[in-house]
């Protein structure tokens, strides 16, 4: 509702159009001053063609009526709020006065003004109680949020942990797997080398293998594959 | 006084009067500041208004309001619903080129909370212009500025053949 109300205009400008009235100002004036008449005559025009368009019906009188009612109401209004503050004033007034006479009744009145001031410095002081009272409330509160966030945060931590254990386990056992099975298929080809060298070795020597059992034994068992 | 109306007075000589309605204080005063210092070759005033309507108190002290500047802010959904409050205190035939609707904070759309089309809608429906700009930077700023001095001579009548009419017809039309 506030207007600012600010008509901020610098003198230095007044002064310039002061010096500046010449004749080239004047015209240019002239030429503002024949547009605007030209705009104005323009919107009386058309509310005259309006009006007499509405000539026959009542509706835009009932508008204006209602219009003005309301106006009406507003200036009661602030009539009243007026009085009012002006009434305020007097009595502020009057009392002033009379305590200015010091006799028997001013006393009273000192007497409850200083009563009335007690009493509002005590509720300002409770109300300052209640408002750093609430300010407690609001900052636990906000604390109790921080924590149960913080427990939020500790808990998602808490979990990524586990599951990261259970990953790096489960990786850690399929890696034995395959290292034993890669030390496996090591061992096998060198068994099978062995043998392919043992066997090339005893026929290289020329024995006959089959009448001694053992070493018959002993080649045949080179022959089986591992 | 419920609505207000553009041809109710008469225009004073080699001046022209505008009226900036919005929520944020320091804006407009930035934007008056802006204006103020520019050069101009008529009397200008500056009214400041947080909504409306004006207090009925000092109507009779009010010079003819030429244009309306309507500010939203697009940080503040507030500002949106006041400016939107407001307009029902304007009468129609302000709305025949003597209101603009200028939308602050463009250069923020990450802090956005206005939906952009409300925004047209609003400017659609009330057949007025809509301005962008940002006010937190100086050359914008300044250049709101100007554009908004010369909308306001136009729609004062200092320009002779144009009207504000025209003028936002024309504005339109480039859209």
């Amino acid at each position: 509702m506030a207007e600012g109300g600010q008509e901020q205009q610098p003198s230095e400008d007044r002064e310039r159009a002061m010096a500046a009235v010449d004749v080239f100002y004047l015209l240019r004036v002239r030429d503002q001053m024949k547009q605007q008449l030209l705009e104005c005559s323009a919107v009386a025009d058309a509310d005259k063609a309006a009006v007499s368009h509405h000539a026959g019906k009542e509706r835009p009188v009932q508008i204006a009526i209602e219009d003005y009612k309301k106006g009406i109401e507003n200036e009661i209004v602030s009539f009243w709020t007026k009085t009012l503050a002006l009434q305020r004033i007097q009595i502020t007034a009057a009392l002033r006065d009379k305590m200015k006479q010091n006799d028997n009744d001013s006393q009273l009145i000192l007497e409850a003004v200083q009563d009335i001031v007690k009493l509002s410095e005590a509720i300002a002081a409770y109300q300052q109680q209640a408002r750093e009272k609430e300010q407690k409330v609001a900052d636990i509160q906000r604390q109790r949020l921080l924590l149960k966030k913080v427990g939020r945060e500790k808990l998602k931590q808490i979990h990524d942990m586990m599951r990261k254990l259970k990953e790096t386990q489960a990786t850690g056992e399929v890696k034995t797997l395959e290292e034993m099975h890669t030390a496996y298929q090591k061992e096998r080809k060198i068994t099978s080398i062995i043998q392919n060298v043992l066997q090339c070795i005893i026929i290289g020597s020329r024995v006959n293998w089959a009448e001694d059992p053992s070493l018959k034994a002993v080649v045949l068992q080179l022959e089986k594959n591992i | 006084m419920a609505v207000f109306q553009p041809f109710d007075k008469l225009p004073v000589l080699n001046s022209a009067t505008l009226l900036l309605v919005g929520s944020d204080r320091g804006l407009q005063q930035e934007l008056a500041k802006a204006m103020l210092q520019e050069k101009k070759s008529f009397k200008i005033s500056i009214h400041l208004a947080t909504s409306l309507p004006l207090p009925s108190e000092g109507d009779h002290l009010r010079p003819r309001i030429d244009l309306i500047v309507f500010m939203i802010d697009v940080k503040t959904k507030y500002s949106l619903k006041n400016v939107e409050a407001s307009l029902a205190h304007v009468a129609a035939s302000f709305f025949l080129g003597k209101v603009c609707f200028l939308v602050t904070g463009v250069g923020r759309v990450n802090y956005c909370s206005v939906e952009m089309s409300s925004i047209w809608k609003l400017g659609e429906v009330y057949c007025s212009p809509v301005l962008y700009c940002e006010l937190e930077l100086e050359r914008t700023r300044v250049a709101t500025a100007q554009r908004l001095l010369r909308m306001l001579q136009i729609c004062a009548g200092h320009v002779p053949g144009v009207s504000a009419l025209t003028f936002n017809f024309m504005l339109r039309n480039s859209y």
